[in-house]
């Protein structure tokens, strides 16, 4: 969500700078001319000469833009971590459970996999829709499609069966402890 | 069990957002504060009437005002770059259905080197993981030559096979002797 956010803000900068940059290059509009001044003073108090409700206008637009930029600036340094999930408890009610169990519970079981070095889990996403986060360091002798295939069957099985949640989505990161290379002769 | 299709991670920018959100930040900032000052009745600041009359004198003709439209134009095409670009080059994606995985470029750079090493008559071995290509070059200190090769060859493909790529890269193997 908000890499789409991002993704759609920086594009629309990016244009706008590009085409800053293009049009006085190519000194076309809305500048007047190669040898013209770039902001004439007729221009600047046709256009940009601040009075009555233009005044109000130009600081409301500038007010939203800091507000704006501040509000963005801040999701950057968030990462949203679950807190709770529903689980159904069979009997109509429903138990909450805490994020931070039901990840150290993963961690465990991602941990005991063999190959597996070492290992943290992050449940993200949203109630209705949480999702699990799995960065994995594997030992140098593992195999990491062995390894992807036991997180994906008994270890994600279980998670859901135990939870209620059957679309558990997961994604997973997987590295390897680094190591010198070793000769066997 | 390939996966439907296997979709490149896509990096969230969140550093080239925070930057850009910075720099909005502190540009609308000193604009508003500096309207707020004129407004009430305070004199405005020194840099504007400076700006105003450089913008008075200044035509696209002059080299300064080239050099900063030149650097307004790469600016604007490296941030849409950024927000067309996937990024996350360092990651290879796995197959499979269940999980969406990836694997670090460097981590299976590791994976193959232990790989080659365990190949007689390898004394030692560079791996250079690309995106879609594999570069292994290997010294050996005896054995036929040809014959390393052989093996390592043999030795790399399983072994990019049990990386469970969903785009397995080609290897290209180089066998030196050694001195």
């Amino acid at each position: 969500m908000l890499g789409v956010v991002n993704r759609v803000l920086l594009a629309l900068i990016g244009l706008a700078l590009l085409a800053a940059g293009v049009s006085v290059l190519t000194a076309s509009w809305p500048l007047a001319g190669r040898h013209a001044p770039l902001l004439s003073v007729r221009a600047r108090r046709a256009h940009l000469h601040v009075e009555g409700w233009w005044w109000w206008a130009v600081l409301g637009g500038l007010a939203l833009c800091v507000l704006l930029a501040l509000w963005w600036l801040l999701a950057q340094l968030r990462r949203p971590r679950l807190a709770t999930v529903a689980v159904d408890t069979g009997d109509g009610a429903y138990a909450l459970l805490r994020g931070r169990a039901l990840e150290s519970a993963v961690a465990a079981e991602v941990g005991a996999l063999d190959g597996v070095a070492g290992c943290r889990v992050a449940l993200r996403g949203r109630r209705g829709a949480p999702a699990l986060r799995v960065k994995l360091e594997l030992e140098p002798h593992a195999v990491p499609s062995d390894t992807l295939a036991a997180l994906a069957g008994p270890v994600l099985e279980h998670a859901r069966a135990s939870t209620g949640l059957t679309p558990l989505a997961t994604e997973a990161r997987l590295a390897v402890t680094s190591h010198r290379a070793s000769r066997v002769t | 069990m390939r996966g439907p299709r296997a979709r490149r991670f896509r990096s969230v920018r969140r550093i080239p957002a925070g930057l850009t959100a910075l720099a909005v930040l502190a540009v609308a900032g000193l604009f508003l504060y500096d309207l707020a000052a004129v407004r009430a009745h305070r004199p405005g600041m020194g840099w504007r009437r400076e700006l105003a009359q450089q913008l008075e004198r200044q035509t696209p003709a002059d080299p300064q005002v080239m050099i900063a439209g030149a650097v307004l134009a790469v600016a604007g095409a490296l941030l849409l770059l950024l927000a067309f670009a996937p990024g996350m080059r360092g990651i290879l994606v796995m197959r499979g259905s269940e999980v969406r995985a990836g694997l670090g470029r460097k981590a299976a750079g590791l994976v193959l080197r232990d790989r080659a090493m365990e190949v007689s008559g390898v004394r030692s071995v560079r791996v250079r993981t690309g995106r879609s290509r594999v570069r292994v070059r290997a010294t050996s200190h005896f054995r036929e030559l040809a014959d390393v090769r052989a093996d390592l060859e043999a030795v790399l493909a399983v072994g990019i096979e049990e990386l469970g790529l969903a785009h397995p890269p080609v290897a290209r193997v180089r066998v030196y002797r050694k001195g």
